[in-house]
């Protein structure tokens, strides 16, 4: 008998524990976001773990991008570039302080330099890591750095969230390198790290002496939600205030966000294009009338209709008009099935039969598509395309692989077309562009067929060198239109960074410029302190 | 029963040592490349000086049969190396996530059996009645839902709807209610049905009729004649129950956010960090096997027969 009621103890224990309200976790005046990853050691001079959004918040650079595309001061106040393009001198903001007590001065920048440059090969991806030639303090507050040739985006570069960002140097591991790590994150920016616990949040805190003088806004704590619909449920119950950037929530989950009157939602200015790279070295796509007649056979609206909801844009060309130097008077291809079967034609490639795929001498026109395999987005547009092509008569091999292998047959061009996603701002257009240098990029392997790939290749370089602004929007000019001209890209959507949070939860949410910075600074949770 | 424990204890060895061979070679086949996952994970591109470079640096250079007993020798001192995402020690991980998942696997353990062994038992004892239907239909809606499927709809109703429990994270202990019952349901409702079942076949033997025919009271005969005789099944299901709760758990772990060595091993495994998929599959292999050994002891324990050797001794 005993047993017995023991045992209904138990479960009427159970059933009251489900029934009794539950306190949740108490924010407080905090905004409470949510990412897929803690922000990791939050080194400024590093990749991951370390969290973009995360090192935006905690360093700052010595200039930074601003609204237009323009570059902006930041922790350098001012600066002046010499005549020949190879030296920039900046004078440094006075009275900025770590967050540590140490003063932010030229030496602090030397030493920051050292530590990134005693890495530089792990940053020889970045031109300007490659292009410094030495640097110096020439007093307290003037920092000056040379080049090895002129490199118009220098100041660019400086811009990104990393690994031209600054650390204390108290925090800089006695051997001078961050290569290894840093002591702790401490930075001059508008957020300090006050908290992080693996695999369930982060929290941020206002920096109080920030040099702005702005007021101290509200704590944010980030919490780690890795799926996306798991987070999207978090938002509903309110217990994450908002979503913010790119892939936080699917396209469906934010269509029904932006039709709830409760919730506001907005959607950003072109942040990157996802793109297909075409091989043009390979065949069938060595010919450049197929690879037009690719462009003349996906039905962009329909994919942006069908697919993405209405929340991306239909992209035209590889850069969206509003970067830099990109809005060079291309006339887009258009959706024209009729326009694509001539073309085929043309090339010599026909219809056996109805409805069939086209061949040539025996062979089936068929094209390899390789995108990452449990990537949904992707793997949605590569089969949409597979059937709006097969209507053309042409037949597209899906090839979804592992990472590894997609970086491998990106590596190697072992592609017919390849998901080529292009980075967005503040990347583009100089570092896209240079990265079509590099034959471990997928943009070199799908160029390599193209008959003046060196003079590409040579225009790139001359654009990133020249001091003359009409030389280098020439340039510039000149890949985009071979590369419009010859089809070597096929430009499907924009993407667009978006957030949703709940009217009542939060104000003055607005995006940043770039893809990276999300301005917590300027949001407010109605009630909390100004 | 010390000789007993001794020698499953010992047929560990060899098993944990296969599982070992296979986890490394396995994840070495096909067109898995470790050290490519390293430069990707790292943000290196991919240059064949930097795969060269990351093949010493990962001792991949060496011959497998070196590889794997370096990696073994590392493994029994419990050193898996580092993850290629973090760079942190990747033992330093796991051990930070498992007592999250142990918790969250032995709440739904607890409810696995506080609720089949009261609803297995109604269903016997009130057998072809109303409590037995509304167990039959516990049972077949428990089995058939998928565990992530009941996830989310525990959230859209216990947490959208009427604003209960917590969806996401780890905290007090509303946060496990939901996670521990989605995980819980399939193992409860097997559990429940084994023992509805065995109890009803034990019911109309032979020992129970003369049972009923001493005038025992009903209560000492379900207590003590049928339950005991009933439960070996029950026991036996446990020890795969703590398989299928680690398995379920990886999936609540995900839905509801919870931070335990699940999420941490699919993120892994997603992102091919090889030194924490090792590690995850042979922590996990342990786990098993001891559930396994525990059950056998159980059994053992309430069967003597199980326990006797082959010449008859204890």
């Amino acid at each position: 008998m005993t047993n017995r009621l023991s045992l209904c103890r138990w479960c009427l224990g159970l059933i009251f524990a489900c029934l009794v309200p539950v306190f949740r976790t108490d924010a407080g005046e905090a905004i409470v976001y949510s990412h897929f990853a803690n922000a990791g050691p939050l080194n400024p001079h590093l990749y991951s773990p370390n969290q973009m959004y995360a090192q935006e918040l905690v360093y700052e650079p010595l200039v930074r991008t601003g609204d237009a595309g323009d570059i902006e001061p930041a922790l350098a106040e001012r600066w002046s570039v010499s005549a020949d393009g190879l030296v920039y001198t900046f004078h440094l903001r006075d009275g900025v302080v770590f967050t540590d007590g140490r003063a932010f001065d030229a030496d602090a920048v030397v030493r920051n330099f050292d530590a990134i440059l005693a890495n530089r090969a792990r940053h020889a991806w970045l031109e300007l890591a490659n292009k410094i030639a030495s640097y110096r303090a020439v007093d307290d507050l003037t920092f000056e750095l040379t080049l090895t040739a002129p490199y118009y985006p220098t100041l660019n570069d400086l811009a990104l969230p990393r690994p031209f960002r600054f650390i204390s140097p108290e925090a800089i591991p006695a051997n001078g390198t961050s290569a290894r790590g840093i002591d702790a994150p401490v930075g001059t920016g508008r957020y300090i790290l006050a908290e992080s616990r693996l695999g369930i949040h982060d929290r941020f805190t206002p920096n109080p002496n920030h040099w702005s003088g702005a007021p101290a806004g509200n704590d944010i704590v980030v919490k780690i939600i890795p799926d996306p619909m798991s987070r999207a449920m978090a938002l509903e119950t309110g217990e994450i205030d908002l979503v913010f950037g790119h892939g936080q929530i699917s396209y469906d989950v934010f269509a029904a966000l932006r039709r709830n009157p409760n919730f506001e939602t907005a959607v950003s200015d072109p942040m990157g294009t996802v793109a297909l790279a075409i091989h043009t070295g390979k065949s069938p796509t060595d010919d450049r009338r197929v690879r037009q007649a690719l462009q003349h056979m996906v039905d962009k609206d329909a994919i942006v209709r069908g697919i993405l909801l209405d929340s991306q844009p239909r992209a035209d060309f590889l850069f969206a008009p509003d970067v830099p130097y990109a809005d060079v008077g291309l006339v887009p291809y258009a959706y024209d099935p009729d326009a694509a079967g001539r073309l085929l034609d043309e090339a010599g490639w026909h219809r056996r039969g109805n409805g069939g795929f086209r061949e040539r001498d025996g062979v089936r026109l068929a094209i390899d598509l390789v995108y990452i395999g449990n990537d949904a987005a992707h793997k949605a547009l590569a089969e949409t395309i597979q059937g709006q092509a097969a209507r053309a008569g042409v037949f597209i091999n899906l090839q979804g692989v592992e990472e590894d292998l997609f970086l491998r047959r990106q590596r190697d061009g072992d592609f017919g077309m390849i998901m080529s996603p292009t980075w967005g701002p503040p990347f583009e257009p100089h570092t896209v562009l240079g990265s079509m240098r590099l034959p471990a990029h997928a943009d070199f392997q799908a160029q390599s067929g193209l008959p003046d790939k060196a003079g590409i290749d040579r225009d790139i370089t001359g654009a990133l060198e020249s001091t003359d602004e009409t030389d280098r929007a020439a340039a510039i000019d000149r890949v985009l239109t071979i590369l419009h001209e010859e089809a070597v890209y096929l430009p499907i959507h924009y993407t667009c960074l978006f957030y949703a949070h709940r009217t009542s939860v939060l104000a003055g949410v607005h995006f940043a410029p770039g893809r990276t910075l999300i301005p917590f600074e300027d949001f407010r949770k109605p009630g909390s302190r100004p | 029963m010390i000789r007993f424990i001794i020698k499953r204890l010992l047929a560990l060895v060899p098993v944990l040592l296969a599982v070992s061979v296979v986890v490394f070679v396995l994840l070495r086949t096909g067109e898995n490349d470790p050290a490519m996952s390293y430069l990707r994970l790292s943000g290196i591109p991919p240059t064949d000086d930097a795969l060269a470079d990351a093949r010493i640096a990962l001792g991949l250079d060496r011959p497998v049969l070196v590889q794997y007993l370096d990696w073994l020798g590392r493994a029994v001192r419990l050193d898996f190396g580092r993850s290629y995402v973090t760079g942190a020690p990747v033992t330093d991980h796991l051990l930070h996530y498992l007592p999250n998942t142990l918790y969250l696997a032995g709440v739904s353990l607890f409810l696995t059996l506080a609720l089949s062994l009261p609803l297995g038992v109604a269903a016997a004892v009130w057998r072809g009645k109303w409590p037995d239907h509304l167990t039959r239909l516990l049972a077949a809606v428990g089995v058939s839902a998928p565990s992530f499927w009941l996830g989310f709809l525990f959230i859209l109703i216990f947490s959208v709807k009427l604003g209960w429990l917590p969806s996401v994270g780890i905290g007090g202990p509303a946060h496990v209610i939901m996670p521990a019952f989605s995980v819980a349901l399939m193992s409860m409702c097997i559990n429940m049905r084994l023992l509805r079942g065995g109890m009803v076949a034990e019911m109309s033997s032979r020992h129970i009729l003369y049972a009923r025919m001493r005038g025992l009271p009903p209560r000492v005969i379900v207590g003590k004649h049928v339950l005991r005789n009933s439960l070996i099944p029950v026991v036996t299901a446990i020890g795969m129950h703590v398989g299928e709760i680690l398995g379920g758990a990886v999936v609540a772990e995900i839905v509801f956010s919870w931070p335990g060595v699940g999420r941490y091993a699919v993120s892994a495994i997603y992102n091919r960090d090889f030194p924490v998929m090792q590690c995850f599959i042979l922590m996990m292999t342990v786990i098993f096997v001891f559930a396994n050994l525990l059950t056998d002891i159980a059994c053992a324990a309430i069967d003597p027969r199980i326990r006797l050797d082959k010449g008859g001794n204890a």
